[in-house]
């Protein structure tokens, strides 16, 4: 087989219809950082968490291992609620208008119905093809909607059950309030759910991510790490 | 002042060992040690108010604890010298005697005894599954607690409802504060509480005329300030990852760590590494088992099962753990998004072939 170029592709007397009219710079820098940030410090807290939950290494592997765990897991959330907290303040300033507060669709308004309910029929199988959208799919934005509410959860009860260690600190004064709502055990039991819920949302995610770069041609995945994605038009 | 010199005396104890108590004393609280004089005078004046010891639901295990009084000499001083008006384990009167003392006090001190309370109030049934001399629980907590300069609240039975209050808590068992919503109460949760807890909130009392610093849950910090797993003897064999898996493994044997073994040292406040039981002799986590979380609000269902680490959830007939209901909802998550897949393929299969083959067509008519 020759090589394939560009250019050969062009020279061809009847171009191939392509719908793809130029590359626009959707997801800026900020946003890819943040993102993959977010990434992993939720790995590392997932593996770490769940190591504190059940130590299946002992101190054969690694002297002071839970104490290492332990000072990771503190460490990786601090990271983790910085980069939630610069996602949610990227709403609002520093970011396009396809990462800020505008991309979260409107029920007020028609247009943005009618996208999200046809994304909903493309879901659930009721149509075979999707609207075109740039950036998020709205359906993709209340779901991330609902996966901050469970990051600020787990970074509060994070922290309040970190601030357990000194009840007369600063920490505890701003978080304990959320023991005097339910006991430390559920604040535990529910911490350690949501790791399974976000587990859960990540299936969810990668799938979705593969579904639309396949069916829209959009270069959902590679956008993530370039940031540029197709301005089509069909 | 003289007759306390006297009564010092009369139970052989010295003014040195009396003033090394009051140290010990200000230690528990963590006061200065430049409070020990005021402490000293507190417990030498002789206007100390009289307790009453009312007793609900319970199972007299904090009597217990109070009768193994840690430094007995003194203990039984101190106790002696707070007149217990009415504790229906350890007073002679009996009967009308008994509850006559009883109002007596609550009339002639109003606003100014201690009333302590051992065990959970029931409130189902208007109160009728526990009652003293024809009154229940209930109404005798508002009358004579209602009253009171300062109520102590020993136990997790009476600070949470403990366990009478456990699910399904067919009796309608309440804490104290739960029925005095209004007066300050002093929780000293634990199964039973530890009486040098009690010795030093009352103390504390006494020398201040207050009640000492206390937690969200009513618990003065001096006793719950700090969990147990961060003052336990074991917290190194935890931090450097050994662990008991198994009872009586060599692990076990050696005195690591009981994590594994669903010790809730983690998540319970109290002083018992610091203090023990039965003059300071050992505790819980020494003697070779987990904590089980007993003086945390919510005991006994939120600390269960006794052996695991975090709670689990009823439903279907069968109790769920965390890991099995984590464990669904990713298994359940993989199963929808997997079908989902499948479908997708299998509907754009058409499109895939009709791609391949002008995928093939376009690079051969390029390459030609």
């Amino acid at each position: 087989m020759a090589e394939i170029t560009g250019t050969t592709i062009d020279k061809h007397e009847a171009p191939v219809e392509c719908a793809v009219r130029r590359y626009l710079y959707i997801w800026e820098g900020q946003i890819r950082i943040i993102h993959w940030i977010n990434f992993l410090c939720i790995l590392i807290l997932s593996i770490t968490g769940y190591f504190i939950h059940n130590p299946f290494m002992s101190a054969d592997q690694h002297p002071y291992i839970m104490g290492h765990m332990r000072h990771i897991h503190y460490v990786s959330g601090v990271v983790f609620c910085g980069g939630v907290l610069a996602r949610i303040l990227a709403l609002f300033v520093l970011s396009n208008r396809f990462a800020s507060w505008r991309a979260i669709p409107n029920p007020f308004n028609k247009k943005d119905r009618e996208t999200f309910f046809a994304y909903i029929k493309f879901y659930t199988f009721l149509s075979k093809d999707t609207p075109h959208v740039i950036g998020h799919n709205p359906v993709a934005v209340v779901a991330y909607i609902f996966l901050f509410g469970l990051f600020l959860f787990q970074i509060l009860s994070g922290f309040a059950l970190w601030a357990q260690a000194d009840p007369n600190g600063t920490m505890y004064a701003l978080t304990g309030w959320l023991f005097g709502l339910m006991s430390n055990q559920w604040v535990r039991w529910v911490h350690f759910m949501i790791m399974f819920m976000i587990a859960g949302f990540v299936i969810n995610h990668i799938y979705s991510v593969i579904l639309f770069d396949f069916k829209t041609k959009s270069g959902e995945i590679s956008s993530i790490f370039s940031g540029w994605k197709p301005d089509r038009r069909d | 002042m003289s007759n306390f010199k006297e009564m010092l005396a009369a139970h052989n104890v010295s003014r040195r060992s009396f003033l090394k108590y009051c140290s010990a004393l200000g230690a528990i609280l963590a006061v200065p040690a430049g409070m020990t004089p005021r402490i000293a005078a507190a417990l030498e004046s002789d206007n100390r108010p009289p307790v009453i010891w009312m007793e609900f639901q319970s199972c007299t295990g904090d009597t217990e604890s109070l009768l193994r009084a840690n430094r007995p000499t003194v203990g039984e001083l101190i106790l002696d010298h707070l007149s217990l008006d009415y504790h229906e384990t350890i007073m002679a009167a009996a009967g009308h005697q008994a509850e006559a003392s009883k109002h007596a006090t609550a009339e002639k001190f109003k606003g100014k005894y201690i009333c302590i309370v051992e065990g959970s109030i029931p409130t189902g049934a208007d109160g009728v599954y526990c009652t003293v001399a024809g009154e229940t629980a209930v109404d005798i907590l508002k009358k004579v607690g209602g009253d009171a300069g300062l109520i102590i609240a020993v136990g997790s039975c009476s600070a949470y409802g403990g366990l009478p209050a456990a699910y399904p808590n067919p009796t309608g068992a309440v804490g104290v504060s739960d029925l005095l919503p209004n007066k300050t109460v002093i929780n000293l949760p634990g199964c039973p509480m530890n009486v040098d807890n009690l010795t030093g909130t009352i103390v504390h009392y006494l020398t201040f005329g207050s009640a000492p610093a206390m937690d969200r849950f009513g618990r003065p910090k001096f006793a719950y300030g700090k969990r147990i797993h961060d003052n336990c003897e074991r917290r190194g064999h935890f931090d450097a990852g050994q662990y008991a898996e198994q009872w009586g493994d060599h692990a076990h044997r050696q005195g690591w760590c009981l994590y594994k073994m669903g010790c809730k040292g983690p998540e319970t406040f109290h002083n018992c590494p610091t203090l023990r039981f039965n003059e300071g002799l050992s505790w819980p986590v020494m003697a070779g088992h987990g904590c089980v979380g007993c003086s945390e609000p919510g005991f006994f269902d939120t600390m269960m099962p006794m052996y695991k680490r975090l709670p689990n959830v009823p439903g279907f007939g069968v109790e769920a753990s965390a890991l099995k209901i984590g464990g669904t909802i990713v298994g359940a998550s993989a199963a929808i998004f997997a079908t989902h897949g499948a479908v997708t393929v299998a509907r754009n299969w058409k499109q895939v072939k009709e791609a391949k083959a002008e995928t093939r067509e376009t690079t051969k008519e390029t390459t030609d």
